[in-house]
């Protein structure tokens, strides 16, 4: 028998957590993410303003007649333009990122896992995708099946899977090699479970940071095409904001600047958030 | 006998971990003379290692510290050296080997280049001595064809060649003591005995002192005279390696003999079940208390050994036990 | 060494076992050149009994072992366990041999997977290999755990909350679910720690005489071996140089690499380090990519001549069943 103290059972997940929570910036950044997303449910309930009405004279300053950060152009409020500006960013962005993940992790499973003459065709795939200028190609595909939402996110997600790809390979190629795969194989367990079940779990998190980064780096993309035309007409979005505005961006610097900020500080916080759970998920720095 | 060449005396290492400030050495003193060699056997996490990196100066920076106690080098307490002097001291006077050999090359530079450097940083050799020097070491660590081998990268040599590399680097200032941790443990056993048997044959020609680290008898017994068990960050048994191995007196010790299947003279039919020391080493927490450490896997537990720590006693051969129980044991 | 007893067949028969890898050079096209990692391996092993495979790293002991569990494909040979071929079959006939063979792997630290808990990966097995119940899957796993000596409340934890003992008291547990004729042991205790190394080895063979196990067991540690094992097959360099019972073996090697191995082995025994002179090999294997034409070892044997350079000796049995692959043995 063994005479060694018992520890008490706890989950990994657990331990991340208090891994995570002892990050105070990465705590800070959830708090803002946390903040950005209530608002972005909540927000036009709570103030219906609509984005899209003209209800004050164009280019008024913040402040002006109660409008908190003013009105642009065409006199439309700024605040709920920002608000319902939020919902569109914030989906797009994740949407994206579920959609690179898909794509990336299962092509990037499937290299790693079979090797060989799988591995080489799904990885020229890849080099092929990431050698492609990412905003010519999303703009090519936008232009062509048209500048509604779910196109616009689709094509961010067809341009970035590629580092996810490359990632889970990376890790597959790794992992499988680890003697308790070999112990499941042994096991006589079925290939399905093993990619799925035994080695993507552990393989998850430099995943999960990467596609806590890709959030934001969508958001970013979302903007720099709106800012050239290439959004939906009938939706807000922040990158719209700054795009439409910015003839006047001499005139009514907030205009642009108030998005910008928002921008700013959502992808700010989604990094110091990825950046937690890098140190949370990382094994090597547990128990220091 | 005149003094010793090494001499540390009741020296207490403390480190700080997250909750607490723990001895990981506590109260550990031998003597090392000149020639000779000693061997630290135990587990893992018994403060082995811990006590080479102290003889060196590179305890872990902040973390671990010289609590108390004293280490005298040739008439000279390194406690109290300034990290300048100790720099001196280290590859000069006392260098190190260690466990990994595939790791403690730099991998982008000729072995040549990694030898010479150390001959130009402490002895102000020039280039084309130091060079030439190289190749001598390289030769004298018995590594075949040295002239044309100097100029190899790590990587294209094996694990126990790069232990010969090592060995070369740390023998380059003809150190008067050489500490060696776990220098075999990666390394096949015919590679190993070609290693230890290069060590023994340095120490003859150099005359160089050996402290090693290991947790294998057999090698102890093959390579030094006298041995500290360590358990727990104390010093157990002290001794030498004949008698210690012939006649253990802390039960630890007749653990750490009896739990490995040796092979012995003649090989016979039967098998003895193997004496289990039940258990692990305890954890960094209840380092420091005020017992017998080990009284938690000791088959030969009372009630004192819960009660105070055990004191040293050391008998007219100079053979030191620390246990409530150890006269029992003869 | 008697080949087939009366009383059966052996429960395991490896016949000219064969191995190799594909080193590709440059890419897609690159040309294709092959390492034998194990070539021509020949042994059986008896019901109850334990056969071990010695041999330094890049001996091929592994993969074979690996290559009999069908984790490496093996290139030719046959293998048959319980009168079953093991190396022709897949589907559900391999489900029904993976149940009678499984295996312990060497490092207790990536055995286990990490988000798995304890019992799950005990579970593993009997779910992918068996149609157990759940209600009776729990009670296997409750009688397997007290078998290797762990607490039920221990269950529920993860691999990282036990000491390297006790997760390979895991890894023994999930060997042993599906009641597994054959056991294959890959270095169990090569990785922990020497005292904790006596506790698996006793349990290995506690549970060999409850359950009427036999065992495969790989090791580089002669020391272990002989306490093991009934018979011993040494390998070098992808092949078996001798094969024979432990008594002959240890006390009567008669291959210059096993008597080199042995006399390399450093041991507490006095008498037997005065009788035992070290018989020293130099350098290391050959680049097993590129393998001569004679016998592997002849490039570090003391005494090899020039037939020994030009033709690979076979295993023959050189009386008494002690099988040796030399040209100089009689």
């Amino acid at each position: 028998m063994t005479d060694e103290p018992i520890q008490k059972a706890r989950s990994p997940f657990i331990e991340a957590w208090e891994m995570f929570a002892r990050n105070r910036s990465a705590v800070a950044g959830l708090i803002i993410l946390v903040l950005i997303s209530l608002g972005a449910v909540f927000g036009p309930a709570l103030y219906p303003t609509d984005p899209f009405d003209m209800v004050w004279a164009p280019f008024s300053p913040p402040g002006d007649a109660g409008f908190i950060f003013g009105t642009d152009y065409l006199g439309r409020d700024l605040l709920a333009m920002i608000i319902n500006g939020a919902r569109v960013s914030l989906i797009i962005g994740l949407a994206a990122a579920v959609v690179s993940i898909v794509i990336g992790v299962t092509i990037g499973a499937l290299a790693g896992f079979y090797r060989g003459i799988i591995e080489e065709i799904l990885m020229r795939i890849t080099e092929f995708f990431q050698v492609l200028p990412t905003l010519l190609f999303s703009m090519v595909i936008v232009a062509l099946f048209g500048a509604s939402l779910p196109m616009i996110t689709l094509a961010i997600g067809i341009v970035s899977w590629t580092a996810v790809a490359r990632i889970t390979r990376a890790e597959f190629l790794r992992i499988r090699e680890l003697e308790y795969v070999m112990a499941s194989r042994a096991s006589g367990t079925k290939n399905a479970k093993l990619m799925f079940r035994i080695i993507l779990p552990n393989a998850l998190p430099p995943i999960i940071v990467q596609s806590a980064l890709m959030v934001g780096s969508a958001i970013l993309f979302e903007a720099g095409l709106s800012f050239l035309g290439l959004t939906d007409p009938n939706v807000v979005s922040w990158g719209q904001i700054i795009g439409s505005n910015r003839q006047y961006i001499l005139d009514a610097s907030y205009t642009v600047t108030i998005p910008g900020l928002a921008i700013f500080v959502t992808v700010l916080a989604i990094s110091l958030v990825g950046d937690g759970l890098n140190d949370a998920l990382n094994p090597k720095l547990r128990s220091r | 006998m005149s003094d010793p060449l090494l001499k540390v005396q009741n020296l207490r290492i403390e480190l700080t971990t997250r909750d607490d400030v723990v001895p990981v050495i506590d109260d550990l003193s031998f003597e090392l003379a000149a020639q000779e060699s000693i061997s630290f056997v135990g587990e893992s996490g018994c403060g082995k290692s811990m006590t080479a990196l102290a003889i060196m100066g590179l305890l872990p920076e902040k973390i671990g510290r010289v609590a108390s106690g004293s280490i005298i080098f040739d008439g000279e307490d390194l406690t109290q050296a300034s990290e300048d002097r100790l720099r001196e001291i280290r590859g000069n006077d006392i260098s190190m080997i260690f466990q990994e050999p595939m790791t403690s090359l730099n991998p982008v530079y000729t072995v040549g280049e990694q030898i010479a450097e150390v001959l130009r940083a402490h002895q102000g050799l020039g280039q084309q001595a130091a060079w030439t020097m190289a190749e001598e070491l390289l030769d004298a660590v018995r590594i075949p064809n040295a002239k044309r081998r100097v100029s190899d990268y790590p990587f294209q040599m094996s694990g126990g060649q790069r232990q010969r590399v090592m060995i070369a680097m740390a023998l380059a200032c003809k150190p008067k003591i050489l500490i060696a941790d776990e220098p075999t443990t990666a390394l096949d056993v015919t590679v190993q005995a070609q290693i230890f048997d290069l060590l023994n044959d340095l120490r003859r020609q150099t005359g160089t002192s050996i402290i090693m680290i290991t947790h294998d008898m057999g090698a102890v017994a093959e390579m030094s005279e006298r041995m500290i068990v360590m358990y727990a960050g104390r010093g157990a048994e002290i001794g030498g390696v004949d008698e210690i191995i012939e006649k253990p007196l802390h039960p630890y010790t007749q653990g750490l003999i009896a739990c490995v299947p040796h092979i012995l003279a003649t090989v016979s039919a039967e098998r003895e079940r193997l004496l289990e020391v039940p258990g692990i080493v305890p954890s960094l927490r209840e380092f420091g208390k005020d017992q017998c450490l080990f009284a938690s896997r000791c088959p030969v537990r009372t009630d004192i050994c819960l009660q105070k720590r055990p004191p040293i006693e050391t008998d007219p051969s100079g053979h030191s036990v620390a246990c409530w129980h150890g006269k029992d044991a003869s | 060494m008697t080949q087939d007893s009366p009383q059966g067949a052996p429960l395991l028969q490896v016949e000219n076992l064969g191995v190799r890898f594909a080193i590709k050079r440059g890419g897609l096209f690159g040309e294709k050149r092959y390492l034998y990692a194990v070539d021509d391996v020949s042994f059986s092993l008896k019901r109850g009994e334990t056969l071990a495979i010695v041999g330094e790293s890049g001996s091929g002991k592994t993969t074979t072992a690996l290559a009999i569990a069908r984790l490496v494909d093996a290139y030719t040979g046959r293998v048959r366990v319980a009168e079953q071929d093991v190396l022709g079959i897949e589907g559900e006939d391999l489900r029904q041999i993976r149940r009678k063979v499984q295996f312990i792997f060497q490092d207790p630290y990536s055995s286990l997977n990490p988000r798995q808990r304890a019992e799950d990966i005990v579970r593993e097995p009997l779910q992918s290999l068996t149609e157990t119940s759940s209600e009776d899957q729990q009670k296997i796993i409750d009688r397997l755990f007290a078998s290797v000596g762990l607490r039920p409340e221990q269950k529920r934890l993860f691999p990282h909350q036990f000491s390297g003992g006790q997760r390979q008291r895991i890894g023994i547990a999930r060997a042993l679910a599906t009641q597994p004729e054959l056991i294959i042991c890959d270095e169990p205790v090569s990785a922990l720690d020497v005292a904790v190394q006596a506790q698996i080895l006793n349990l290995l063979r506690d549970l060999q005489a409850e359950f009427g196990l036999t065992y495969l067991f790989i090791s580089h540690d002669l020391g272990v071996v002989q306490h093991m094992c009934d018979s011993i097959a040494v390998m070098y360099m992808g092949r078996v140089v001798e094969y024979t019972d432990r008594r002959s073996l240890f006390n009567d090697p008669k291959h210059p690499y096993t008597t080199a191995l042995l006399s390399a082995v450093p041991s507490i025994d006095k008498k037997r380090r005065a009788e035992m002179k070290r018989i020293s090999i130099h350098g290391d294997p050959p680049d097993p990519l590129a393998p001569q034409k004679g016998c592997h070892f002849a490039n570090r044997c003391p005494m090899a001549t020039d037939t020994c350079q030009q033709s690979q000796p076979a295993l023959t049995d050189k009386g008494n069943g002690h099988m040796v692959a030399c040209h100089l043995v009689t």
